[in-house]
């Protein structure tokens, strides 16, 4: 009895810790102007107005933004499931020169400090000319998310018997057939964690987007949400309201497939 | 015919639709001046048709850095405005262009020398106003009369610090400025006696006069206390705005925002210092345009001088002085009833009387780097007044000649060439089989698998690996400030510098610490509390969905949101420790210790959950045979753990607790946004964040280049060791 009462106030403990910066980000979006600075703990103050979230969408770009952001993610998040799931494939199921040094080299990529690439970004981007268009970043956000979704993706394919597949063969199906029709169905818990890796790092990426757009018109989420901390005066409410609305259908996304998450994320360590 | 005629005049505007050149302004105005901009930009637009203007805006530090990345690619906006210190860099860069060449010698004389600043003799940029320079504003209402000397300030800043509800928390503050920032506390140097740049670029730090002006900040803190523990722009702004400030230090950029709040405030030199009888100097710069090298076409470079010669002429510059109060930079413009009768204008020329103009050498950014370092470590407590003047001199000296520094090749280079010569020519030996075999393989029986990896793997070599060639090629070369536009291979100087450098490992060290203790409290609650809600909570996944939560809120909102909850004053963190804990406030951000805790803390919060998620996919995969058999034997609980949980998790954990400590290792974003870029004084960085600094704020970027290398290099050796040492496990 003891021992279930000492995991219930762990676990709600751990609620209000994870729950309460987001609490904040409400309380300080429902506060007037400038009353980020307040000393009373209260979440909705006396002052409650939504005048942030008006103004948000009235008086600012925001709703462009959003669409862009749409549009980006949107686009890198295809991208980004289309190659891992195929190239993982083929690592998880064919043996050929080169494929160890493959899989250790998609590993050692994750061990770059982004330091280190961003620079050769900035020079390689200019000179492509591809400043200012969503083209840039559809090419790095769905390829720096590249490694890690294939190693998950190859982790679960493993798991996949291959009597499956080779029961499929006798009955005349193509490779490719198969690999669509029966492969890919049965591992939607893989794809839609894929999914949502790619489409986070796309989502909420800061320090590339900066550089490439550079029109305010193509600005995504991140940047605009930027452009209220103006030097020296920040628009804290609107920050607040529009931190709450970036972060409310990735928020979604997440509690929606948390099932998932448990049965696509297990590493593959224990099955590979 | 009506249809023709229509369909030819379409045509026509269509063509001189296609002619309209488009003109980009870049500039970091502040939301009102911002608004005063559209408005003459839509008033040149009427007067060219075949101009389109469009303008960008930038907070001040990404404009100069997405200013460089573009100009360094042979683009950007054609005219870029800021303030005046961005000019040195940018003409060292050559990526502005002197304007001496386009404008006419007697263009300049129609301006307030201190507009039209020279650096190496040439004109780089145009200012249209003068000013943004720091003065004393007053609230009216609770001090009607301001201090003229420092002992009055201290006397009325004593008096105005009231408790009013005796609950031991100040309610009304004397004095309130961003003063951790050095551009707030220099115009105090001087007062004390000496400049802290000479001959316009020497660091003149190790004075008496910085060791006191350090002292003095410290006793309006300390001693009288009538300035907060931890102030910053924001904090300082607001309480001025709510009325719970008498006195603020700040610049003429912000009147508008007080006249917004209607605050009924005045203006008034900082006060004289009484000691020295002297007057503090603010400095006095300009915001001007520049024209960048890099021009599409003879008229697009036409149409941006045109623009140029309109954004500084008379007419604009009033009607920027009429709406938001600027000082006009055209003397003409200066002697009409508009600016003459403006009184806050009247009073700010007199405070600028006192001020220095602002230096734009890019060596003042390398100064006001050392002081900032320095003046936080002593406001932390960690040096004296004395050391810290001392240290800030020998600092700005080894970081402006490091700056400067104009590596030139050595033998170095000449191996490097010949090796990387030897090591292509050795890779395409060795591996001209594999290579044949690779394209062979596009035919042979597993050409399926060929197609099916070819389209990643051309993304990822594009992306990734192809950058980090070329970030190896910079890491032996002299790429920094005076090479920005034609660097060369110099050989192995970065690496012997960063290797020698015992900061280097002392960062490293505290890197460890950083992953070590993230990745150690990252999987103990991940697994702990995967257990429990495993194994004891109803509703599993209710108490799933709740905790991922972090996982799912990006990053950079995280990271800023704890920032705010850290704040000493307003901080929920600090009032509940408070109100409800009846302890004193923690200065978590102005001490190096407590915020390196307090980005700990946060980096907690946002990595727990993936742990936790998959501690919680591991312990799906146990049988729950095991337990029951356990259970039979009478194990305890612990014991049920100890054998059966916590062996048959451990090959799930430690793949994910190895990514997760090469991800902590390299994260960069919440220790730049928490601390903000490593406060106080440069106490909290890790490697990737002093990195960061090196390339993007001190220009170094060969030399960051080759520490990046040198974290890779790190982490491959401790990757392949941890993946050699598990493998020996699985094998046994």
């Amino acid at each position: 009895m003891l021992k279930r009462l000492f995991a219930w106030i762990s676990v709600l403990l751990f609620a209000v810790f994870s729950l309460y910066p987001i609490v904040y980000v409400i309380s300080v979006s429902l506060r007037g102007d400038n009353a980020f600075q307040t000393q009373s703990l209260e979440i909705i103050g006396p002052n409650a107005t939504y005048k942030n979230f008006v103004s948000l969408f009235t008086e600012t770009d925001f709703l462009i933004w959003m669409k862009n952001s749409l549009i980006i993610s949107g686009v890198t998040t295809l991208a980004g499931v289309a190659l891992a799931s195929c190239s993982a494939y083929a690592l998880s199921r064919y043996r050929f020169r080169g494929r160890n040094m493959m899989l250790f080299s998609l590993l050692t990529t994750q061990m770059f400090p982004a330091t280190m690439l961003m620079l050769p970004f900035f020079i390689i981007l200019s000179q492509l000319h591809l400043i200012d268009s969503f083209w840039g970043l559809f090419i790095i956000y769905s390829s720096t998310a590249l490694p890690f979704c294939i190693w998950q993706m190859k982790a679960y394919y493993d798991t996949i018997p291959r009597e499956l597949e080779e029961a499929a063969l006798l009955d005349g199906c193509s490779r490719w057939m198969i690999f669509t029709k029966i492969i890919l169905p049965i591992s939607s818990p893989a794809l839609v964690i894929t999914a949502l890796f790619s489409f986070m790092a796309s989502w909420s990426e800061y320090v590339i987007a900066a550089v490439v757009l550079q029109d305010p018109q193509l600005y995504t989420l991140p940047l605009g949400l930027r452009s209220f901390q103006a030097s020296l005066a920040t628009q804290w409410g609107l920050y607040a309201a529009g931190a709450l609305i970036v972060s409310i259908p990735v928020l979604i996304l997440f509690i929606s497939i948390s099932r998932y998450l448990v049965s696509g994320m297990t590493m593959g360590s224990v099955k590979g | 015919m009506r249809y023709y005629l229509f369909l030819l005049i379409t045509f026509c505007s269509m063509a001189a639709q296609a002619e309209k050149i488009r003109v980009h302004v870049w500039h970091q105005m502040i939301y009102g001046h911002r608004q005063v901009l559209a408005e003459v930009l839509k008033d040149f637009e009427k007067q060219n048709p075949d101009i389109i203007v469009q303008s960008t805006y930038r907070e001040t530090e990404e404009l100069r850095s997405g200013y460089q990345s573009a100009a360094m690619g042979g683009s950007g906006p054609e005219l870029v405005y800021g303030p005046s210190d961005q000019i040195g860099p940018f003409a060292t860069m050559g990526i502005i262009r002197p304007l001496d060449e386009v404008l006419g010698q007697d263009y300049f004389t129609q301006f307030d020398p201190l507009a039209a600043p020279t650096y190496n003799g040439k004109h780089f940029a145009i200012g249209d106003s003068v000013g943004n320079h720091l003065m004393l504003i007053y609230n009216k209402a609770i001090l009607p009369v301001p201090p003229r000397n420092s002992d009055e300030l201290i006397e009325m800043g004593r008096r105005l610090t009231v408790d009013r509800n005796k609950d031991g928390r100040v309610d009304q503050w004397g004095l309130v400025f961003n003063y951790t920032e050095p551009f707030f506390f220099a115009p105090f140097i001087p007062a004390f006696g000496d400049d802290f740049i000479k001959n316009d670029v020497q660091p003149n730090l190790n004075t008496s006069a910085l060791a006191n002006t350090f002292q003095f900040i410290l006793d309006l803190r300390d001693k009288y206390k009538i300035i907060p523990k931890e102030c910053d722009y924001e904090t300082a702004n607001a309480l001025f705005k709510d009325g719970k400030a008498a006195m603020l230090i700040n610049g003429d950029w912000s009147w508008g925002d007080y006249k917004e709040a209607k605050v009924d405030f005045g203006i008034t030199r900082i006060p004289m210092i009484s000691g020295t009888g002297k007057w503090p100097a603010s400095l006095v710069g300009t915001k001007g345009y520049s024209l960048n090298v890099n021009m599409k076409s003879p008229e697009h470079e036409a149409a941006a001088i045109k623009l140029l010669r309109y954004l500084t002429s008379t007419a604009v510059q009033l009607q920027f002085a009429e709406k938001v109060g600027t000082l006009p930079s055209n003397l003409e413009a200066r002697n009409t009833d508009v600016v003459k009768n403006n009184p806050l204008l009247k009073i700010s020329a007199d405070i600028m009387e006192v001020g220095h103009p602002m230096p734009i050498v890019p060596e003042v950014r390398a100064i006001w780097d050392s002081l900032r370092i320095q003046y936080q470590k002593v406001l932390a407590g960690s040096l004296t007044p004395q050391a810290g003047a001392q240290g800030a001199q020998v600092l700005a000296e080894k970081q402006i000649s490091e700056m400067n520094e104009v590596l030139q090749p050595d033998a170095g280079a000449i191996v490097i060439k010949v090796f990387f010569g030897l090591v292509i020519l050795l890779v395409l030996w060795t591996g001209r089989k594999s290579l044949v075999a690779f394209i062979k393989g596009f035919n042979g029986p597993n050409r399926f698998a060929y197609y099916m990896m070819l389209p990643a793997f051309i993304g990822i070599f594009a992306v990734i690996v192809y950058p980090f060639f070329y970030n190896i090629a910079i890491s032996f070369s002299n790429f920094s400030l005076r090479t920005f536009q034609d660097w060369s291979l110099v050989g192995f100087t970065h690496y012997v510098n960063a290797l020698s450098d015992p900061k280097f490992y002392s960062l490293f060290l505290k890197t460890i610490i950083w992953t070590v203790s993230n990745v150690f409290f990252h999987v103990t609650l991940g697994v702990f509390l995967a257990v429990v809600i495993d194994s004891v909570m109803p509703f599993k996944g209710f108490w799933r969905a709740l905790l991922i939560i972090p996982w799912a809120v990006p990053q950079y909102i995280t990271a800023l949101t704890w920032r705010a909850m850290f704040n000493q004053e307003y901080g929920p963190i600090n009032i509940f420790l408070q109100n409800f804990l009846q302890l004193s406030p923690v200065q978590w951000l102005s001490q190096p210790t407590t915020a390196f805790i307090a980005c700990i803390i946060t980096n907690v919060w946002l990595g727990f959950p993936f742990m936790m998620i998959v501690a919680l996919g591991g312990l799906q995969s146990i049988p729950g045979s095991l337990y029951e058999a356990a259970r039979l034997d009478g194990a305890t609980s612990w014991q049920r753990f100890r054998h059966i949980t916590w062996p048959l998790l451990l090959p799930v954990m430690v793949p994910a607790a190895l990514l997760g400590s090469i991800w902590t290792f390299n994260n960069l974003n919440v220790i730049w946004l928490v601390s903000n870029a490593g406060e106080p004084g440069d106490q909290t960085h890790i490697l990737v964040s002093y990195v960061y600094k090196a390339a993007f704020n001190l220009y170094r970027y060969g030399y960051a280049a080759a520490v990046s290398v040198l974290i890779f290099l790190i982490l491959v050796i401790w990757g392949l060791g941890m993946l050699k040492s598990q493998y020996k496990k699985e094998t046994k």
